[in-house]
């Protein structure tokens, strides 16, 4: 009974809409739980002192058969438990199976040394932010071991296996910061503990614009580096001098070039510009005309940070201007600048 | 019959002489003691490892969190596979079921010696893998984490190796001696119903034991060449589905042999027939059935494809009416038995709660929403810890308590011994009832002892270890003890009425001095 007190406590506070369906079953099971134990350990008890040997010669009852009245309510009452086990989880698991149509999408990806979470618009954190009141479809993988993904405020636990596609969803109706971590033991030094934050809507979308725009905090050189990662130009090109599919970027700013229709170019800005946008108006001489225009995917000055890092891997980049990092959160950075 | 002369040497097979002495005999008892002895080795094992993690999380340890995983993979590997499923079958199996089946010796003998060999072997290696840089990898050794890392595996998979095949000599032996060696009128449903769940437990332990030791080896063999069925490139639920799949019986195959030990017992404390025998049968049948095919259940949050999850829920549900029938005819016989106010009995009393309580835990963790939310907490861990500690090891105790006077001719002091088991009975659930709390709080399944617990639950879990050491170290001091009581126990101090009371105690090498011929198992 003291523990029937005790525990609305032991869940922690639900945050998200599905808590309902494991917080109703479990609160439901656990008094029918507590009482079948209570029941059974009682009854023994009370049956070893009620019938205790008295008298050493003394024998018990002749054997009885199961009475069929007992039996038959005590059989019933088991099979209600059961019964109730399964109807009560079945919406919650439903709703756990099967993820609103339009929640917002969330990758996550799983190492031994944390999480990544990617964000439709390409950020990478590794805290998991999301938004009160707006369903979040996780899409899990790990690279490494099994890990897992759990939000016990949420309700949320999920095991992420590598080579396979894991996903979890659910919305929070809280906004706080709670604990998000791996339930999944991925072996010694694994450390998958991160954050849960959820914010007012309002304050989600201040923070996605604001973690987006790649220019706060990093040079400009430092933007199209991680452009480069990003926008899958990795590919195709190497930084060290490697040919793959296309040219390495290794010293081809400042370089001449011949192309296919036998004329030389100098790789200057305007020519990656031309070569980013449409690279099949010249082509560099043994080379395909395969590379992706980026017309339309890259503005101006997402173009220029490319042309800052190339600098920086090229030999005759000239002292590559390091511009200073911009002012943190400058609106008007973020502007036109939303990826893809 | 009996030799009842006080302040004689034990008599009977503990001090005839046989060919083989102890350690290559074939005589039943004799193995039955010395798996006994191991058996009580692989507990002090699983409890010291158990115990570290506490002690590093009370501070009083240097703050080793790769001791403390190896320590918590050690302790389940060697709790759940060298003592939870073997110790009823191996102990009690060999030492009574051809006493109780009026039979001279199990069917194989050759057999008997062979799966403590190999126990011990297994057990020893297992050791010797700690001793040379354990893994830490938990101890579901899911791949591919299982594949690298730290840590000597091959001999740890040697001899869980070992101790699969050891199951499986066991358990063979078991199902051959019930088929041959009956007492001429005992048929099927005129055994015990340890005989009983012994004969049925057999059947998993033969399946399980050659399922585990040969997918570990090929574990082994995995982490060593990089290729083959379990290899980095295989996908990690394979291993899963096999893991569990050798596993989950486990925890039927030995609560039914517990189960049959209490029904014994209790028979015997009450002096009374057991109430719905056959019902009794038929439920642990349906368990063990049932436990083949639900290991899916552990899978729930794994990426197991929805609508399995919900037919391994069905169906591990299912289990609540057997057991449900089976507890029914459990309080049926207490009531209005002539209960001997004895150890057994109070072990009989803690083996219901627990097994009880083990057994909801089982409906929440197969419940469709909320098996998700737990199986990946320490309610998980919990479950099985109820299960081991609280179930078959309660059971053990009771049975061991109440067959001492025929395995060594000797009484067991009953205050003394139902100290030991209120001790134990409180230490249980002080240590363990924690956990199910942190685990409903998320704590992570396995390795919820790394964290920081919530205050107070720690200290209190703490605390149930302390009971639960010193309630075993009571008991089995007890019973070790009463060797040296100049005093004979008696053939039958409890007026019990299956066949092992009818010949001496302890019984001679033979076992009986005339075939005793089969009746009503308990005496109606
Ligand atoms: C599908 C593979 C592929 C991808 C992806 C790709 N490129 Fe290219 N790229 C090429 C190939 C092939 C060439 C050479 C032929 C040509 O000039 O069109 C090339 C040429 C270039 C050149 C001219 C190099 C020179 O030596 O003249 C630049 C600059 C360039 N790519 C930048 C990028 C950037 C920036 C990205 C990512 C935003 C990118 N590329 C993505 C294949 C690719």
């Amino acid at each position: 009974m003291i523990g029937l007190a005790f525990m609305a406590t032991w869940l922690p506070a639900a945050a998200s809409r599905q808590a309902e369906g494991v917080d109703g079953p479990f609160q439901g099971l656990y008094v029918a739980a507590a009482f079948a134990v209570a029941f059974a350990a009682g009854l023994a008890l009370a049956y070893v002192m009620l019938f205790r040997r008295r008298d050493e010669s003394a024998r018990g009852a002749p054997a009885g058969r199961p009475h069929p009245l007992y039996l038959g309510l005590w059989t019933l009452l088991a099979a209600g438990l059961a019964v109730y086990a399964l109807v009560a989880g079945f919406p919650g698991f439903l709703d756990q199976t099967v993820p609103p149509y339009g929640a917002y999408p969330v990758g996550v990806t799983a190492r031994n040394d944390g999480f990544d979470f990617t964000y439709p618009g390409g950020h990478v954190a590794d805290t998991l932010h999301v938004a009160v009141g707006k369903p979040v479809q996780l899409t899990m993988t790990s690279e490494d071991v099994i890990h897992g993904l759990s939000v016990p405020a949420m309700r949320v636990h999920q095991a992420i296996l590598p080579g396979r596609q894991a996903t979890a969803w659910f919305e929070a109706t809280l906004a706080d910061t709670f604990d998000l971590r791996s339930n999944i033991h991925g072996g010694e030094g694994a450390a998958l503990r991160t954050a849960l934050v959820s914010h007012q809507p309002a304050d989600f979308d201040e923070w996605l614009r604001r973690v987006s725009d790649i220019f706060t905090g990093r040079t400009l050189a430092e933007a199209g580096e991680l452009l480069y990662n990003r926008e899958g130009c990795k590919a195709c090109h190497t930084t060290d001098g490697t040919r793959l599919v296309g040219p390495s970027f290794k010293d081809v700013y400042g370089f001449e070039f011949p192309t296919r229709d036998g004329k030389t170019v100098l790789v200057d800005d305007a020519y990656i510009k031309e070569s980013i946008l449409t690279p099949n108006v010249s082509v560099v001489a043994g080379y395909e005309p395969v590379m992706t225009p980026y017309e339309g995917k890259l503005g101006d000055k997402e173009i220029e940070a490319i042309t800052a890092w190339l600098k920086t891997l090229s030999s005759k980049g000239g002292a590559a201007e390091e511009a200073e990092p911009e002012a943190e959160g400058d609106p008007a950075a973020g502007d036109g600048q939303e990826d893809k | 019959m009996s030799d009842r002369t006080a302040n004689s040497p034990l008599g009977g097979y503990l001090s005839a002489a046989v060919p083989g002495g102890w350690f290559a005999t074939r005589d039943h008892k004799r193995i039955g003691l010395m798996f006994a002895a191991w058996t009580t080795g692989a507990l002090l094992l699983g409890l010291m490892f158990g115990i570290l993690p506490m002690v590093r999380s009370l501070g009083g340890m240097e703050d080793d969190a790769g001791g403390v995983l190896r320590a918590l993979t050690y302790q389940r590997l060697i709790l759940v596979f060298m003592f939870l499923a073997p110790a009823i079958p191996a102990v009690l199996g060999h030492f009574l079921l051809p006493l109780q089946l009026g039979a001279r010796n199990l069917a194989l003998p050759v057999f008997s010696l062979w799966s403590l060999r190999l126990y011990a072997a297994g057990l020893v290696l297992a050791l010797a893998s700690v001793l040379a840089g354990g893994v830490s990898f938990g101890w579901t050794m899911p791949t591919p984490l299982s594949l690298t890392g730290d840590g000597v595996f091959w001999l740890l998979a040697a001899g869980l190796a070992c101790s699969g095949f050891s199951w499986f000599l066991v358990g063979v032996n078991i199902i051959v001696t019930v088929h041959h060696h009956r007492a001429p009128g005992l048929g099927f449903f005129r055994m015990p119903l340890l005989s009983w769940s012994l004969y049925l437990g057999a059947y998993l332990l033969v399946m399980s034991g050659l399922i585990l030791a040969i997918i570990v080896l090929y574990l082994a063999g995995a982490r060593g060449t990089g290729r083959g069925l379990f290899g980095p490139d295989a996908d990690p639920l394979l291993w899963l589905n096999y893991f569990w799949f050798a596993t989950r019986p486990v925890v039927f195959f030995a609560l039914v042999p517990a189960a049959g030990v209490v029904f014994d017992v209790v028979a015997g404390i009450g002096r009374k027939a057991v109430t719905g025998y056959r019902m009794v049968v038929g439920s642990m049948i349906a368990l063990l059935a049932l436990s083949v095919v639900t290991w899916g259940v552990h899978l729930s949050g794994y990426g197991q494809a929805p609508h399995l999850t919900f037919v391994f829920s069905v169906l591990s549900l299912l289990g609540a009416v057997p057991v449900a029938l089976i507890a029914y005819s459990l309080l049926a016989t207490l009531h209005r038995g002539a209960i001997a106010c004895s150890a057994p009995t109070t072990f009989t009393v803690a083996f219901v709660l627990h097994a009880g309580i083990a057994a909801v835990m089982g409906l929440f963790l197969a419940s469709p929403a909320l098996g998700a939310y737990l199986n990946t907490t320490m309610f998980a861990t919990a479950q099985i810890d109820y299960v081991m500690w609280g179930g078959v090891l309660g059971a053990f105790l009771a049975g061991l308590h109440f067959w001492w006077p025929k395995m060594t001719g000797r009484p067991v002091n009953h205050p003394v011994g139902r100290f030991g088991a209120f001790l134990y009975l409180i230490g249980v659930n002080l240590a363990f009832f924690p956990q199910v709390i942190q685990g409903v709080g998320g704590a992570p399944v396995d390795v919820g002892a790394l964290e920081p617990g919530p205050t107070g639950l720690t200290e209190i879990a703490a605390l149930g270890w302390l009971f639960l050491v010193s309630g075993l170290i009571v008991a089995i001091g007890n019973l070790v003890g009463s060797l040296w009581v100049k005093e004979a126990a008696g053939d039958n101090p409890w007026g019990a009425c299956t066949l092992e009371w009818t010949t001496a105690s302890p019984p001679p090498v033979d076992n009986f001095a005339v075939r005793p011929a089969g009746g009503d198992p308990y005496g109606t």
